[in-house]
């Protein structure tokens, strides 16, 4: 990992332009930011921790808690919620016990409500890890977590 | 410039002003809650808002910059509404708690609520029900007042370099923190609770102790370091409250550090002596200033008769006004006739002021408090300047992130080393042969002022002095790397504009009067002139006492003669100086006091060299009386009686006068403008200024070796600075006691526990103190702070007779 944040230091004109990119990396390697994670960020980048919690915390893509093998991000924004995304919200409850910032008993799933992923025109969408899901159902829903073990 | 016009009056600005600068400039008040003179422009509040003639949004006047032509309003009803709407949703979720908060009276939000909002509010919200922050030592953090206007996080950030704090999540949840909401524990400067224009943020030690609107405001000069800042102290009952930074005031500019800011409180210390003290048996009897007096006079007349004025020595205090230090003088002068004065001074500054005299020929050599900034390559010698010098090391920093190429050399991680563009951490002590390394690659590789240096004396002796100093030898000295080494270099070397800085203190021991000289050599060599050298006097009126003469006299003795040589003098007068601790090697030290006939100490506690003295005398503290600094900028500066402490203590040169009437001499001084008057007829003459290379070599201290295996750095701490600081109770409470520095890797080897006990050696003595564990020191060597009187550290360190203090090898134990 630290390897990877110094080559992304090269890129940017100053450390702190890195801060994003290399939380990144450190969540992809560890699944989540935990307190180490972002100690080791500042110490690689030179910043305060401060900064580096500070930016973690802003954003919601960073998971600041243990999370699940695979993350289901939803949107619950204007054009999802119009075309029940809080239908689907409530079915990943019932279904799976999965609460918006929970993780599945086993592991397997983490829930995020996300604000508008830009994807209003084949609303309801959600993101699983990286993979992006649109026109959701309550139908093809489960098919498509089915896919993730 | 550009012309625009605010509210129908022209104004001309410079460019890339933003509006409110041209606004401020001009006199036309543009609210705002988070606009900060020095910090970039942020945003946040609107509150700033302001019509522009053509366009359809309201602008924020902080980070809009002007153009030619504009025609901007600051008040209309439109902008009247926009404000109201802002403040009346920030009050939805205040705790409008002002019956309890320290700020009602002096808070920004209050001021801006009564002069725009209605009594009634539209909205309803959440309140934020945060736990207060009280587990800090100095400063409170009450988020639910908090207004998120960022201003804390920059100042601590962005001016500061510290980023303790900063703004975690976002929303309503959003809050200022340190990372992991964790108790504060940083610099304590203070810096945020001054910006803060709420009362989220506040001082431990002032809390509820006043209303603001009881408070009367007087500035003085701060007590501690070279830099002078003005300080604006805060009194209520005759009595000193509170101490802030107004901006733009004072050298400073309204910025203070954490001692300028809370350590004035010594001066209410429960421990200040009230009346004077003579020696009876093994401990004192209070006398009155008449029984006190007398008996001095009697003793020193009698050692004189018995043994010439010769046997009677002096020493004097940077900490003290130009006035007592002149009294000092005039005392041993006219009326003991001797002329064996001197003062820590010569552990520190008198080694800058040789270097300037020896290589530009000037009588002295002030700092420039804005010297750093816009210079292209800043060098800076194994000095923490940021810690000795706090608020001028700010500038080194603002230089930094404005594109000068900071080049720390340094074994100890500091504040600056983190802000560097290259730190070289080089073994302790070593500077000067990185420096002689320095000025032989500018010789072989041409890269000096060929014309300037021909014309100084002394060129071809430098050039061979500097012959040995291959990079490959620095480099095995100083434990850089070679290729780092070079090109560091010929980065300095090649710059358009070079400045070199360093420190020489009392407690430091990394650098003496060669490392000076070796500066001078390089900045001569590439053409640079004395400006380009800044090394500051130590503390608040070193720089005065110095130019004022309190040094030894051209027949007189100086501290190392008169403390450390085979033949001590007999009698011994101190003012506000506490050589048993501060002095290096201490138990040569107290061996000398204790074998003194007779010695006075006139400070304002019992010190550990006051409990060794004859007669104690009681003083007044610079809050206590009138008189005159002199900076590290070579400024004047008065400091007023601005405190009603108890006991109304005497002024150290009323003291003095007093003395030299009970001795039967009229020594005038009847006021003290009279006694300023006398001080200002003397003009020193003005020499002829003549540069001279001084080629030196580098000389190791101490190598550690099998039994003594650790190089001991010692120095000075943000929070403490010797004598003063360490009888605060504020920053006592930010650090107490003395601690061993120690790296991880040594900790292991040597079994030594994080907050363990140790036991540290040389060859001179021991000592017991905390250890610390942090890789802010390398391996094979620690760190010591020296001031602290408990600890002795000086026990450790030793006296060269050329009057350096060199570096000293230890040893450790961890204690079971
Ligand atoms: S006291 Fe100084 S160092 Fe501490 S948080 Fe405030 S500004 Fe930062
Ligand atoms: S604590 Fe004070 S300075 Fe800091 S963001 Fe809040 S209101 Fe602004
Ligand atoms: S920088 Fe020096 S003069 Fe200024 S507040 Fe701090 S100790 Fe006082
Ligand atoms: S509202 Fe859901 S993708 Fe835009
Ligand atoms: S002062 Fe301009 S937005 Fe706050």
């Amino acid at each position: 990992m630290l390897k990877e944040i110094e080559d992304i230091k090269a890129k940017y004109p100053d450390t702190r332009a890195a801060l994003l990119p290399a939380l990144y990396i450190a969540q992809k390697e560890f699944g989540w930011l935990s307190l180490d994670a972002m100690k080791a960020v500042a110490n690689a980048l030179n910043l305060p921790e401060s900064d580096v919690r500070g930016t973690a915390s802003f954003y919601s893509m960073f998971r600041l808690k243990p999370a699940g093998r695979n993350l289901i991000q939803l949107c619950t924004n204007i054009s999802c919620m119009i075309l029940g995304a809080e239908r689907l919200r409530d079915l990943l409850k019932d279904r799976y016990g999965l609460l918006p910032g929970g993780t599945t008993e086993d592991g397997r799933f983490s829930l995020v409500i996300m604000e508008c992923i830009g994807a209003c025109g084949t609303a309801p969408a959600m993101l699983v890890n990286t993979d992006l899901y649109e026109n959701l159902t309550e139908h093809n829903i489960a098919e498509i977590l089915g896919k993730y073990k | 410039m550009i012309t625009l016009t605010i509210n129908g009056k022209k104004v001309v600005v410079p460019v890339g002003a933003t509006i409110l600068e041209a606004a401020l400039q001009n006199g036309i008040e543009i609210p705002n809650l988070c606009y900060d003179k020095r910090l970039s422009p942020y945003g946040a509040c609107r509150l700033c808002v302001v019509e522009v003639e053509g366009q359809k949004k309201l602008l924020a006047a902080c980070s809009t910059p002007v153009t030619e032509g504009m025609e901007v309003k600051t008040e209309t009803p439109k902008l009247f509404k926009a404000r109201q709407t802002v403040l009346e949703l920030l009050l939805v979720h205040h705790p409008l708690d002002c019956p309890v908060c320290d700020k009602a009276g002096e808070c920004k939000l209050q001021d801006l609520a009564f002069k725009y909002c209605s009594t009634k509010s539209r909205f309803k919200g959440e309140k934020k029900h945060e736990l207060v922050d009280t587990g800090s030592p100095i400063v409170e953090r009450n988020s639910n007042r908090c207004i998120l206007c960022g201003k804390c996080v920059r100042v601590c950030g962005e001016l500061q370099g510290v980023g303790a704090i900063n703004l975690l999540g976002r929303g309503f949840a959003s809050k200022i923190s340190p990372a992991f909401e964790e108790t504060l524990d940083c610099e304590f400067c203070g810096q945020c609770i001054d910006a803060c224009p709420v009362g989220a943020l506040g001082s431990k030690p002032y809390k509820y102790s006043s209303r603001a609107w009881f408070l009367e405001a007087h500035d003085n000069i701060c007590p501690y370091c070279g830099v002078g800042c003005t300080v604006t102290y805060d009194i209520r009952d005759g009595k000193i409250i509170r101490a802030k930074g107004i901006e733009g005031k004072g050298i400073n500019e309204g910025n203070l550090c954490v001692k300028g800011r809370f350590g004035f409180d010594f001066i209410y210390s429960k421990t200040r002596l009230k009346t004077p003290l003579i020696k009876e048996g093994d401990g004192f009897k209070s006398a009155s200033w008449e029984e006190a007096l007398n008996h001095i006079a009697k003793k020193l007349k009698a050692i004189k008769d018995a043994n010439g004025a010769d046997a009677i020595g002096a020493i004097g205090s940077p900490r003290c006004t130009v006035e007592d230090n002149f009294m000092l003088r005039k005392f041993m002068k006219d009326v003991i006739g001797s002329d064996n004065i001197d003062s820590s001074a010569r552990f520190g500054y008198a080694k800058i002021q040789r270097a300037v005299e020896m290589s530009f020929g000037l009588e002295s050599l002030p700092v420039d408090f804005n010297s750093p900034l816009g210079k292209e390559a800043i060098l800076i010698i194994e000095s923490d300047i940021t810690s000795t010098h706090p608020v001028w090391g700010l500038n080194f920093l603002k230089a930094q992130r404005k594109g000068s190429f900071l080049i720390t050399a340094d074994t100890r991680e500091t504040k600056l080393t983190r802000h560097s563009s290259q730190w070289l951490r080089l073994k302790p002590g070593t500077g000067t042969a990185l420096l002689n390394g320095i000025i032989k690659i500018a010789f072989d590789e041409g890269l000096y002022d060929k014309e300037k240096a021909s014309r100084i004396s002394g060129l071809s002796f430098l050039s061979d002095g500097v012959k040995d100093y291959t990079s490959k030898k620095v480099s095995d000295i100083t434990g850089i790397s070679e290729d780092i080494f070079i090109n560091t270099a010929k980065r300095f070397l090649k710059a358009g504009s070079r400045l070199i800085s360093l420190t020489i203190g009392t407690s430091e021991d990394t650098k003496g009067l060669n490392t000076a000289l070796a500066a001078a050599n390089l900045l001569l060599l590439i053409g640079e002139g004395p400006a380009s050298l800044q090394m500051p006097a130590e503390y608040c009126n070193t720089f005065g006492m110095w130019h004022q003469g309190l040094r030894q006299g051209r027949s007189g003795r100086d501290i190392i003669s008169m403390l450390y040589g085979e033949d001590t003098v007999k009698a011994l007068y101190i003012m506000g100086e506490n050589p048993a601790v501060t002095f290096p090697d201490a138990s040569t030290v107290d061996k000398a006091l204790r074998g003194l006939d007779f010695l006075v100490v006139q400070d304002i506690m019992l010190t550990e060299t006051a409990k060794l003295a004859d007669v104690v005398l009681p003083a007044a503290s610079w809050a206590e009386k009138d008189g005159t600094f002199i900076c590290a900028e070579g400024i004047e500066q008065k400091v007023q009686k601005i405190s009603q402490t108890e006991g109304e203590p005497v002024p150290d040169w009323q003291i003095l006068r007093n003395l030299s009437r009970a001795m039967g001499f009229e020594v005038g001084a009847k006021d003290i403008s009279a006694l300023q008057d006398e001080i200002n007829e003397i003009k020193t003459a003005e020499r002829t200024a003549e540069t001279i290379f001084n080629p030196v070599e580098y000389i190791p201290g101490e190598v550690p070796d099998a039994d003594y295996p650790l190089t001991m750095i010692t120095g000075n701490l943000m929070q403490h600075s010797g004598a003063l600081s360490v009888m605060s109770r504020s920053l006592s409470h930010v650090l107490a006691d003395a601690f061993l520095q120690i790296s991880n890797a040594d900790a292991e080897k040597y079994n030594v526990r994080d907050e363990g006990f140790v036991k540290v050696a040389s060859r001179r003595g021991s000592v017991m103190v905390k250890a610390r564990i942090s890789d802010e020191v390398p391996q094979g060597s620690v760190f010591l702070p020296v001031h602290f009187p408990h600890a002795k550290i000086n026990t450790l360190t030793h006296l060269s007779l050329n009057g350096e203090a060199p570096l000293s090898a230890v040893k450790i134990e961890a204690v079971k």
